[in-house]
C-alpha cells in the first residue's frame, strides 16, 4: 500500500475539503470577518485533517502489510483467517468477518468431502475383506481338485487376488491417516514373501532368482514393502523376453541409506518412457505392445513410497533390463 | 496317534475344504458350528493346534484367543483376511503364535502348521515317515535303509518329504521347485537335478536303489 495510492482513492474528500474551506472562507470574507482569522481557521484545520490521513495510513498499513506478510510464510494459505488479528477499523473488521466466515464454510465443505473419502475408503477395505473369503474358499476347493482346469482357474484366481490388492493399497495411498506401522523389518523376509507370492509363474517361465546382500535390518512397514516389491516382481515377469531371464535383488550401503535394487533383464523401457513411468495411467510402449497394463501398479508405488518416506527410481536400457531401487533412510535413533 | 487341530471358522465352504485338506496331510480335524460357547468347546476337545478366524458370529477371534489364553497354552494360528500390521500385532499380543493371511496359500498354511508342531509338540515323539523300507526322519532330516543311515541336506531333506508326501504318485519338477522354494531356497531347474542326483546317489549309499525315479518329461517319482 502506497502512500500515494492511499491519497488518489481518497482525493474526493481532499478536493472538497478544499472547496469547502474556499467557500467557507468567501462566505467569511463576505461577513466581514478579520483575514487573519480566516487564515487562522485555516491553518488549524488543515494539520487536523493530515494527521488524520496520516494516521488513518499508517495504521491500515501496518495491519494489511502484517496479514500479506503472514499470508508469505504461510504453507497452508487457507489457514490465514486464524492467524490475522481483528482490526480496529471497520472496513476492516468487515472483511475480517468474511474472511472467517468464508474460512468457516470451507472448513465444513473440506470435513465433509473428508468424511465422504474416508467412509469410501473403509468400505474399499471391507469389500475387499469379504471377497478374501469367497477367494479362500475355490482356493481351498482348486487345492482339494487338483486337475489341469484347476489348476488354470488357479492362474486366474491369482489374478482377481492381485487386482483386489491393487484396489485395497490405492484406497490406503488415498488416505490422509497413518494406517501402517513403522517397525525394524528384516528386508530377506518381505522379499522371500513377495517372491513366494510369484512362485507359480516364475517357476512356470524358469526365470533365475538372486539373492544377495539382503540380510538388512530398515524401517518400513513390512506389509507395504511387500506390495511394492510384489508390484515390480510382477513388472519385471512381465515384461520378460529372454530365454536366460533372471531377476537379482541386492542391496547396496550407501552411507545414510540402504538401498535395494531390484533388477531383471527384461525388454527395458525407452527413454521418452522412462520419466513417466511413474505417472498414474501410464503405460507406454511396452503396456500397449505386451501385456494388458493398467499404469496403475508404479504409481501405486510410488505413491506408497512418499507416504513411507522412502525413494523410489528407475533405471532401465531398452533391451538390456529395467534396475528399480528402493531407497530406505537408516535411523541413527536406530543405532545403539 | 494323528495331532488333531481346531478350526474355529464360521464360512461353511471354507471349513468344510480345509478340514480336507488337513486330513489328506494326516491331520484329525475338529469344529464347531455354535459359536456360543465356543472358548469352552474348544478346550473341551483339546486340540494341538487352533486355527482362529477374526470375524466370527457371537465373539471375535481376539477375543476367543484371550479367553483360550488364560486357560490353555495350545498353540494358536490366527488365520484371517484382515491383512495390516495392527491385526497381526494384536493377534500376537494376544497370545497368537502366527498370523496367517487369507487368501492363504495352503502350502504355506500347512508348512507353518508343522513347524509349530514340532516347536510346540517335538519332545513327545519325532517325526519319521516311512515309505517301504526307507524311514525318513524329518527332525534329524536322515533316511534309514536296513540299518544304514545317511544324512541329508536341507534341499534333499525336501525334496524326499514332498515325494513321501506324494507317495505313488508323479511330482513334477516344477512343483518340487516350489516346495523348495517355499523354504526360501529360490533355486532353479539346474539345481533341482543336481539336488535330485545327488539324493539318488545317498539313497544308493545306503542300499535303497531304484527308489527315487525319472519319468521322463514329467517329474519324479517315488517307487
Amino acid at each position: 500500500m502506497r502512500f500515494f495510492d492511499y491519497f488518489k482513492e481518497r482525493i474526493i474528500f481532499i478536493l472538497l475539503n478544499i472547496i469547502i474551506f474556499i467557500v467557507s472562507s468567501v462566505i467569511l470574507g463576505a461577513l466581514r470577518v478579520d483575514t487573519y482569522a480566516i487564515i487562522f481557521i485555516f491553518i488549524l484545520n488543515l494539520p487536523a485533517s493530515l494527521i488524520f490521513y496520516i494516521y488513518d495510513y499508517f495504521n491500515k498499513r501496518e495491519y494489511y502489510l502484517n496479514m500479506i506478510q503472514s499470508l508469505k510464510l504461510l504453507d497452508k494459505k487457507y489457514l490465514i483467517s486464524e492467524i490475522i488479528k481483528e482490526p480496529s477499523f471497520i472496513e476492516g473488521r468487515i472483511l475480517y468477518n468474511v474472511i472467517k466466515e468464508v474460512n468457516k464454510s470451507m472448513n465444513d465443505e473440506i470435513s465433509k468431502v473428508k468424511r465422504n473419502a474416508d467412509e469410501y475408503k473403509e468400505y474399499i477395505e471391507l469389500w475387499v475383506h469379504e471377497v478374501k473369503t469367497p477367494i479362500a474358499s475355490c482356493k481351498l476347493l482348486i487345492e482339494n481338485n487338483e486337475s489341469e482346469i484347476t489348476k488354470s482357474i488357479d492362474e486366474e484366481i491369482d489374478k482377481v487376488e492381485n487386482y483386489i490388492e491393487q484396489a485395497l493399497f490405492y484406497a490406503r495411498s488415498n488416505n490422509l491417516e497413518k494406517d501402517y506401522i513403522i517397525k525394524e523389518i528384516y528386508l530377506r523376509k518381505c522379499i522371500n514373501s513377495a517372491i513366494k507370492r510369484n512362485a507359480n509363474v516364475l517357476i512356470e517361465k524358469q526365470i533365475k532368482i538372486e539373492l544377495s546382500n539382503v540380510d538388512k535390518i530398515v524401517l518400513s512397514d513390512s506389509k507395504w514393502i511387500e506390495f511394492i516389491l510384489h508390484q515390480i516382481i510382477s513388472n519385471s515377469i512381465k515384461y520378460m523376453d529372454k530365454r536366460e531371464s533372471a531377476i537379482k535383488l541386492y542391496c547396496e550401503d550407501k552411507g545414510e541409506n540402504i538401498v535395494l535394487h531390484i533388477s531383471d533383464n527384461g525388454i527395458g523401457i525407452d527413454e521418452k518412457s522412462i520419466k513417466r513411468v511413474f505417472d498414474k495411467g501410464y503405460t507406454g510402449e511396452n503396456g500397449r505392445l505386451y501385456s494388458k497394463s493398467t499404469g496403475i501398479g508404479l504409481y501405486l508405488c510410488k505413491k506408497l513410497c512418499e507416504k513411507l518416506g522412502l525413494w523410489i527410481t528407475l533405471s532401465s536400457k531398452k533391451g538390456e533390463g529395467t534396475i528399480v531401487s528402493i531407497t530406505f533412510p537408516i535411523n541413527r535413533m536406530m543405532k545403539f | 496317534m494323528n495331532k488333531k487341530i481346531f478350526i474355529v471358522e464360521d464360512e461353511e465352504k471354507i471349513r468344510d475344504e480345509l478340514s480336507n485338506l488337513l486330513n489328506r496331510y494326516g491331520y484329525e480335524t475338529q469344529y464347531s458350528l455354535n459359536f456360543e460357547n465356543i472358548v469352552d468347546d474348544i478346550l473341551k476337545e483339546n486340540p494341538h493346534i487352533i486355527l482362529l478366524d477374526i470375524n466370527l458370529p457371537q465373539y471375535d477371534g481376539y477375543y476367543i484367543c484371550r479367553e483360550i489364553r488364560k486357560k490353555s497354552k495350545v498353540p494358536i494360528i490366527v488365520v484371517t483376511s484382515r491383512n495390516n500390521e495392527v491385526d497381526e500385532l494384536m493377534s500376537m499380543n494376544l497370545g497368537a503364535d502366527d498370523f496367517v493371511t487369507k487368501p492363504y496359500n495352503t502350502q504355506i498354511l500347512l508348512a507353518r502348521i508343522s513347524s509349530i508342531m514340532r516347536r510346540a509338540y517335538d519332545n513327545d515323539e519325532v517325526e519319521i515317515f516311512e515309505y517301504r523300507d526307507i524311514k525318513y526322519n524329518l527332525s534329524t532330516s536322515e533316511i534309514e535303509f536296513n540299518e544304514h543311515k545317511i544324512e541329508l541336506t536341507k534341499n534333499e531333506s525336501r525334496i524326499l518329504y514332498t515325494l513321501i508326501k506324494n507317495k505313488g504318485k508323479i511330482v513334477s519338477r516344477n512343483d518340487l521347485i516350489n516346495a523348495l522354494w517355499q523354504d526360501d531356497e529360490f533355486v532353479d531347474d539346474n539345481t533341482l537335478t543336481v539336488n535330485i542326483n545327488r539324493l539318488r546317489r545317498k539313497a544308493e549309499e545306503i542300499g535303497a536303489e531304484g527308489y527315487l525315479q525319472t519319468k521322463r518329461g514329467q517329474g519324479y517319482i517315488l517307487i
